[in-house]
């Protein structure tokens, strides 16, 4: 195969992908999350368990969520 | 027994037990201490992980094979597994969405860890650099899920075990949580010498 036919071949490979790749993020994006679901959470008995003091994700109220709330 | 069969089976076990991706090759870490504080948790993402590393292995080897280096551009390689890695977890995570609740509760911010699982990548990128023919490299990417799968769980149990034990403050949570990975590693490396 000739080396003009190669980067043709390498470019459509990568725009299939990368076309491939946005159907489904746009689809993923688009489809609702279940009831009651949809802002995802990490679990609240976790975040109480984790030593880290300073995480965004910790529940408002306690130390990082301060943190948090102040910014 | 068919030898071929043979072959194939004792594959996945060397890619499960004796090159386990976690515990020896040291590949998915993140997910792998991220996921694993319950073991619902741990064994769906387990399993998603499988399917991910299967799926990309079975679209990921022909494409190289047929395509990019019949091509002549296998040097693409990585840019394609990515690719298609990537757009394997969208549609997961789309079928878990649309069709299951429940695991979308237990998985959903997790999801997004897959693609950047560097175990998922390791196998696909392996199978090739390997120059494993089709079967090998389905024997790899089976064996190198359930070896992920079967070690996320154990590991899951460990630390539901470890919450609600006396753990010095000091070790509570992660620094812990690598200890008893560096043990099970060493447990682990009893399978060697399993397979000849």
């Amino acid at each position: 195969m000739g080396k003009e036919a190669a980067i043709l071949v390498a470019v459509i490979v990568i725009i299939t992908l990368v076309a491939i790749f946005l159907i489904t993020f746009i689809v993923y994006i688009k489809t609702p999350p279940p009831k009651g679901l949809e802002k995802l959470k990490p679990d609240e008995d976790d975040c109480r368990k984790c030593p880290a003091a300073h995480c965004l994700n910790k529940p408002a109220g306690e130390e990082g969520g301060k943190e948090k709330k102040n910014a | 027994m068919n030898s071929g069969f043979l072959t194939f089976i004792l594959a996945v076990i060397s890619a499960m037990l004796i090159n386990n991706v976690v515990l020896v090759r040291f590949y998915g870490i993140c997910p792998f201490v991220g996921t694993s504080r319950k073991v619902k948790s741990a064994f769906w993402m387990g399993v998603s992980v499988t399917l991910v590393i299967v799926v990309a292995s079975l679209i990921s080897w022909p494409l190289y094979k047929w395509v990019l280096v019949s091509a002549g551009i296998p040097f693409m390689d990585t840019i394609v597994y990515i690719l298609v890695i990537a757009s394997l977890v969208q549609i997961i995570g789309l079928f878990i969405k649309k069709f299951s609740a429940p695991l979308y509760r237990t998985l959903g911010i997790y999801l997004p860890l897959i693609t950047t699982n560097c175990a998922v990548l390791g196998v696909v990128q392996g199978n090739t650099d390997m120059g494993l023919d089709f079967g090998g490299a389905m024997a790899n990417a089976i064996g190198t899920g359930l070896g992920f799968l079967l070690v996320i769980v154990l590991f899951s149990y460990i630390r539901e075990r470890l919450d609600a034990s006396g753990v010095p403050k000091a070790m509570k949570g992660v620094p812990v949580a690598l200890f008893t990975a560096a043990l099970m590693a060493l447990a682990f490396f009893g399978f060697r010498g399993m397979v000849q």
